[in-house]
């Protein structure tokens, strides 16, 4: 063997314990004049050594069931090798290894790692930091699979991960040089496997510009700043921009918790009210998009548009443009969805007659069923205000002479029953003909509303006209 | 591997050698005294035993004779430190070579080309240069992979063992950067399928190193074994012999140079002193890919030695051993009227006319082609019957009727996404309940069920057993002041036991981890266990009585850590599985052991027994599977195929298979009576934990490092479905990386869990599966 090439080989080729470090083992022991055979040897040995007692512990780690090897099993290890054990590690907090800064001077040394030795200040973990007992081990049983097929409960895995979530897996946190987890070879062809089998169960992904248009959409919404240029913007991309369909099931989503948050702390601040509004106009402007396919999420729609609409109190300052933009969103969406949707209509109308009519709700609520029914249409305000006694039940609660929203709005769909007449002429009670048409007014309206028709005979008679004419 | 210094082992038995050598030295040659005095002034005591030995019985090889005496000096030298078996294999010759393939019955054609190949390996034994033995590896490999399509699967098993000794000789001779140079170069392309064996030979640096290293050792002093065919040996010798034969183009100078003739000599002398060819008649076409596995490697030992078998062969061997008794042990004709009895009362107490038909249940249905043990052959066990017992069949034959029966095989053939997917799945595949521990310190190396259900225990690192009651029953043991005279029936015994209980229980005793548990079957899933046996590295085995909830009796004897336990299927005996690479058969009632079954060359691992206690199957390090007779405590089989050390075993309840899991992330199913490999189900990535076979036999269900659960059909047909498919070739089959799909067709579903390493996997009568692991909280190591 020819030295110096044995030398320059054994620089990059032999092992991972060098004969450098036996060298400065022996120095630290006083053996100064160590010859390079004889450390070059130990190095080997020494590292074989190692590695027969690494093998050993390996066998105590499969065992164990684990896939780390950690001190208990070097432990274990050297105790079958008859050699004494390393006292005073303990698995439960493994040492951290940390890389040393290169040092300037010496650059061909290597990296050089070190356990972290921190210094416990014991009057700081005295004061500070309270012990809890650990809570000891306990089980759990879940359905892993039921006849074949895998449940999707919080238990099991998720049936694909989402490549997000892949992305995290792939670069755990390895700042402070902590060993990799635990990880057993994830193959990849086995998640594609599960994907082809459960794909129909799960959701589109969003594209990250979606997701990046619709944080930037809500937020130029809400909360109602005074920016209105940018809301205006909004609402117009929403109005026009096709391709927002993949976002729909998330903005509905957004209004109608938007609509619940809005309403639920009684909804009397000025900014409630305006939340509402914009909201509203959210909803208005997806029904005018003509590149949305809504139908699917009508019936996560309405409610949204009927809370707002037969709520009992809105914001003060609101209330009637609310109900009243409301009410119009719905009637636009009936006249656009009904046809495809037969059963909408008459559910709304169920809805709405139900707020109208039965006992115990407020005037809010029902000013708002009543400007619903007129947003649907005349025939509906016949049936609900007429043939459902809804106007004689208003007319009960209001006390004679009251003037407000409610009756307003009563007026208003008694005009959409038939429009009053420009030169309103007064019933006269002495007259014949015109006490048979109060006393039909009383009959259909109640006393409070007919009272109301007095001064317009023209009106009264059109509206006892066009219900005569339907019946 | 032992703990031994190098130093230590030249010590012994020095004196006597001494002290005769001045009469030995007078009647022998005068090179032989040179080389003598030589060995005496370097201290090398035990080469010149060797020696003196070799020459009082005249046994030095002829070609020996013939080579210089300063050159016999330098390769004595090289073996001086070896301690034992002197002069076995060290100048083995071709000579022996001839004779065994003699033995085989091959055409003299072979021999006389052996015969002349012999010749010059003698003297090439003595050129040292290391550079002839890259020169002759890079040479072989060329050829090999030059080689035809057809022969490839075949050649390539050549390499590896030409490599290690190679490697070992480069060691020996104390060429350390030569070794490790020559490993750099070659393992790499060798490493995907001998991993293991590869990463422990470059541990070994030193000359010592390998004098003192079993593997090395195993190496050196045994033939390893490749399987030929006929046209393929006779390819590989025309190769040898004249270099030519399928050498690739642009391999550099091949043969002709001087280079490549001392490197084809160099391949040469391993071929001779280490290889042993089996040859076959069959085509190479017919040898499967897997096929190697289960013939190829140092076999010699892991095959017992028998009077008739020359080429260790493990079919040769399994078949020298004469038919197995695999059908269900007998019941005896009291235990069974009774059982009938007590089934016919039942029925008429809960007026189910049907359950009258159940008896069929009791008589299990023979299976075809197997011999059922009469009850002669049965481990002794008490002559009268207990009610545990009858309790205990009754419930089997309940079990039986109510099971869900799971045909996998209706699987095969449908697709899985479909609308009779749906229905075929929940036809085929199980219902897995999984229980997950939470919380675990330093880890449960085991969990296990009870066979009724009530319990479940673990063992933890932490040297402690605990145990639930997975009814929320109260465990309850006995209270420890009483005197024993007051006690005089079960009712006096129920006043002493404890008032207060918890629906978990510590069992403290071990004093190291525990590494496995086994609750006793005697009352099947009627009534619950009343004994665990727990395993520990503090080389015990703990008897626990679930009554006192304390520890009966420490069996020891072991001398190292017990990895496993089991019950024998009908209570009393059990078997455990040792460090010390012995596998032992106890009883309850006696401290030792009353069979020790050794013959495995590492650890035993795990042991399991056959469903009528008739055998035991262990699996070990040595990368084999054993199958023991119990009573005699003979080897009578052995399953040979497994590339790494074998992590769990089981054996399907109808007595004919056994699954075993290596680490090798393979699942091998064999056929008990044959020996034979069936098939290899491949799919886990991680080491697999636990096997476990459905009562019909039908289903495997394995659970794993990788935090999944795998089912897979027993007997669908296997193989790589998708691979091959795509029409990949073999040579990247062999080496596919572990990213690679290599999941076999018969892998019927996987179903993973959250950081959960499955550590048992438990079928019950019925047919449901329970699966046990301890969740990994993500933030643990």
């Amino acid at each position: 063997m020819s030295k110096p090439k044995a030398k320059a080989a054994q620089t990059h080729q032999t092992g991972i314990y060098k004969s450098d470090s036996v060298r400065d083992v022996a120095e630290s022991l006083g053996i100064a004049n160590l010859s390079e055979t004889v450390a070059s040897s130990l190095a080997s040995d020494v590292e074989y050594r190692i590695h027969q007692v690494i093998e050993e512990a390996s066998r105590f780690m499969r065992h164990a069931r684990r896939t780390t090897i950690t001190t208990s099993d070097i432990d274990q290890a050297l105790r079958v090798l008859n050699i004494e054990p390393l006292y005073g590690h303990n698995p439960h907090n493994p040492p951290v290894f940390r890389r040393a800064l290169p040092f300037p001077n010496a650059a061909n040394v290597g990296p050089v790692y070190f356990v972290e030795d921190e210094e416990i200040d014991f009057d700081r973990v005295l004061r500070e930091e309270k012990i809890t007992l650990p809570k000891g081990v306990s089980w759990t049983a879940h359905w892993l699979a039921v006849e074949g097929v895998q449940p999707l409960i919080p238990e099991n895995p998720p049936a694909i991960p989402k490549d997000v979530d892949q992305e995290i897996t792939k670069s755990p946190p390895q700042a402070n040089g902590a060993f990799p987890l635990t990880p057993p070879s994830e193959s990849r062809s086995t998640v594609k496997k599960q994907q082809q089998q459960q794909q129909q169960l799960v959701k589109q992904v969003l594209s990250r510009e979606l997701q990046l248009y619709y944080t930037r959409l809500t937020a130029s919404l809400l909360p109602p700043t005074a920016d209105s240029t940018k809301r205006t913007a909004a609402l117009a991309s929403l109005r026009n921009d096709a391709g927002l369909q993949a976002l729909l099931p998330y903005l509905i989503r957004w209004v109608g918790e938007g609509v619940v948050t809005a309403l639920k702390e009684g909804a009397q601040t000025e900014a409630d009210g305006r939340s509402l509004e914009v909201l509203l106009d959210v909803v208005s402007a997806i029904l005018e998009n003509n590149t949305l396919f809504i139908e699917p999420y009508l019936h996560q729609l309405l409610p949204a548009i009927l809370s707002t609409l037969l709520h009992s109190t809105l914001p003060p300052s609101h209330t009637t443009h609310l109900r009243t933009s409301a009410a119009q969103t719905l009637s636009r969406l009936l006249t656009q969805h009904s046809t495809t949707y037969p059963s909408l209509s008459p559910r709304i109308m169920k809805t709405l007659l139900v707020a109208l009519i039965s006992a115990d709700k407020s005037k809010g609520t029902r000013e708002g069923a009543i400007r619903g029914l007129v947003g649907i249409g005349k025939e509906a305000v016949r049936k609900g205000l007429v043939e459902g006694g809804g106007v004689k039940v208003v007319g009960s609660e209001c006390t004679p002479g009251e003037t407000g929203p409610l009756v307003d709005s009563v007026m208003t769909a008694l005009n959409v029953l038939h429009p009053a007449s420009d030169m309103p002429e007064s019933l006269d009670a002495t007259d014949d003909g015109d006490t048979v048409t109060i006393a039909q007014l009383q009959d259909v309206l109640g006393n409070f509303f007919a009272e109301k028709l007095h001064g317009d005979k023209g009106w009264a008679l059109g509206i006892l006209g066009s219900i005569k004419q339907q019946s | 591997m032992s703990a031994a210094t190098p130093a230590a082992s030249s010590s012994g038995g020095v004196s006597p050698v001494n002290a005769s050598a001045p009469d030995v030295t007078q009647n022998v040659s005068s090179i032989d005294r040179l080389v003598l005095e030589y060995l005496r002034s370097r201290g090398h005591k035990d080469a010149e035993r060797a020696l003196n030995e070799s020459l009082e019985s005249g046994s030095v090889d002829e070609s020996a004779k013939t080579v210089s005496a300063e050159d016999l000096i330098k390769t004595l030298a090289v073996y001086a430190q070896k301690p034992s078996r002197p002069g076995d294999n060290v100048l083995k010759e071709s000579a022996n070579v001839l004779q065994e393939l003699t033995a085989m019955g091959n055409p003299p054609s072979i021999q006389t080309l052996i015969a002349s190949l012999g010749t010059v390996g003698a003297e090439d034994i003595l050129s040292v240069d290391p550079t002839d033995k890259e020169e002759g590896f890079r040479e072989l490999e060329a050829w090999v992979e030059g080689s035809l399509d057809m022969y490839k699967p075949e050649f390539r098993p050549i390499l590896f063992p030409i490599f290690c000794h190679f490697h070992l000789d480069l060691v020996q001779r104390g060429f350390k950067e030569a070794a490790l140079r020559f490993y750099a170069t070659y393992s790499p392309s060798l490493a995907p399928m001998h991993h293991a064996t590869l990463h422990h030979l470059s541990t070994l640096l030193l000359p010592s190193h390998v004098q003192n290293d079993d593997d090395a050792q195993r190496f050196k002093n045994e033939k390893y074994v490749i399987r030929m065919s006929r046209s393929g040996f006779s390819l590989l010798v025309g190769w040898l012999t004249e270099g030519v034969g399928g050498e690739a183009t642009g391999a550099g100078d091949g043969f002709s140079g001087e280079k490549g003739k001392r490197g084809r000599a160099a391949i040469m002398r391993v071929v001779n002193n280490h290889l042993r060819f089996d040859v076959t008649s069959a085509s190479a076409t017919a040898v499967s890919p897997n096929a190697w596995e289960e013939s190829t490697g140092l076999l010699s030992q892991l095959i017992p030695q028998t009077s008739t078998s020359v080429t260790p062969n493990p079919h040769t061997f399994n078949a020298s051993k004469g038919e197995l008794k695999l059908g269900p042990a007998p019941i005896s004709e009291e235990l069974r009227a009774e059982t009938e009895r007590v089934i016919r009362e039942q029925s008429v107490l809960d007026r189910d006319p049907n359950a009258q038909y159940d008896l069929q249940f009791l008589r299990p249905p023979a299976v075809l082609g197997v011999i059922s043990p009469t009850e002669s052959d049965m481990l002794p066990y008490p002559q009268s019957f207990k009610t545990v017992d009858v309790q205990r069949e009754v419930e089997k034959v309940r079990d039986a009727r109510k099971r869900i029966r799971l045909e996998p095989s209706a699987l095969s053939s449908i697709d899985m996404n479909s609308v009779q997917g749906g229905a075929a799945r929940a036809r085929g595949l199980p219902s897995i309940c999984a229980y997950t521990l939470h919380d675990v310190g330093e880890g449960a190396p085991c969990c296990t069920f009870s066979p009724d259900l009530t319990l479940m225990a673990a063992g933890f690192s932490e040297s402690y057993i605990r145990l639930w009651s997975l009814k929320n029953e109260k465990l309850k043991g006995l209270r420890n002041d009483f005197s024993l005279s007051s006690v005089k029936d079960s009712g006096s015994l129920s006043k002493i036991q404890q008032k207060e209980g918890n629906t978990t229980r510590k069992l403290v005793g071990h004093s190291g981890p525990v590494y496995s548990l086994s609750f006793d079957p005697l009352g099947g899933s009627a009534v619950p266990p009343r004994y665990l046996l727990s395993a520990s590295a503090d080389a015990t085995t703990r008897l626990w009585s679930l009554d006192t909830m304390t520890n009966v009796i420490a069996f020891r004897g072991h001398q190292n850590p017990v990895w496993d336990v089991q019950w024998s299927p009908m209570g009393i005996y059990f078997a455990t599985a040792s460090r010390d690479r012995t596998a032992r058969l106890w009883s309850t009632d006696r401290t030792s052991c009353l069979r020790i079954y050794a013959g495995h060359l590492s650890d035993v691992d795990c042991v399991r027994f056959h469903p009528n206690s008739l055998y035991l199957a262990t699996g070990s390090s040595d990368w084999t599977a054993r199958l023991w007779d119990v009573q005699r405590g003979a080897c009578v089989r052995v399953f040979i195929g497994h590339q790494g050390s074998l992590s769990t075993l089981a054996i399907s309840p109808d007595g004919r298979y056994l699954a075993s899991a290596g680490e090798d992330l393979a699942i091998n199913l064999w056929d008990l009576g044959s020996g034979r490999r069936i098939k290899k189900m491949t799919g886990h990535t991680a080491s697999v934990y636990s096997l476990s076979f459905s009562a019909e036999s039908s289903m495997l269900v394995s659970g794993g490092a990788d935090w999944t659960v795998r089912c897979w059909d027993v007997r669908g047909a296997g193989g790589s479905g998708k691979s091959r498919e795509s029409g990949v070739t073999e040579s990247t089959i062999t080496r596919t990386n572990d990213d690679e799909n290599n999941e076999t067709s018969d892998l019927l579903a996987t179903f993973p869990t959250k950081r959960t390493p499955i550590t048992n996997v438990h079928f019950t009568p019925r047919n449901l599966c329970l699966v046990a692991g301890n969740f990994l909280a993500p933030d643990s190591r």
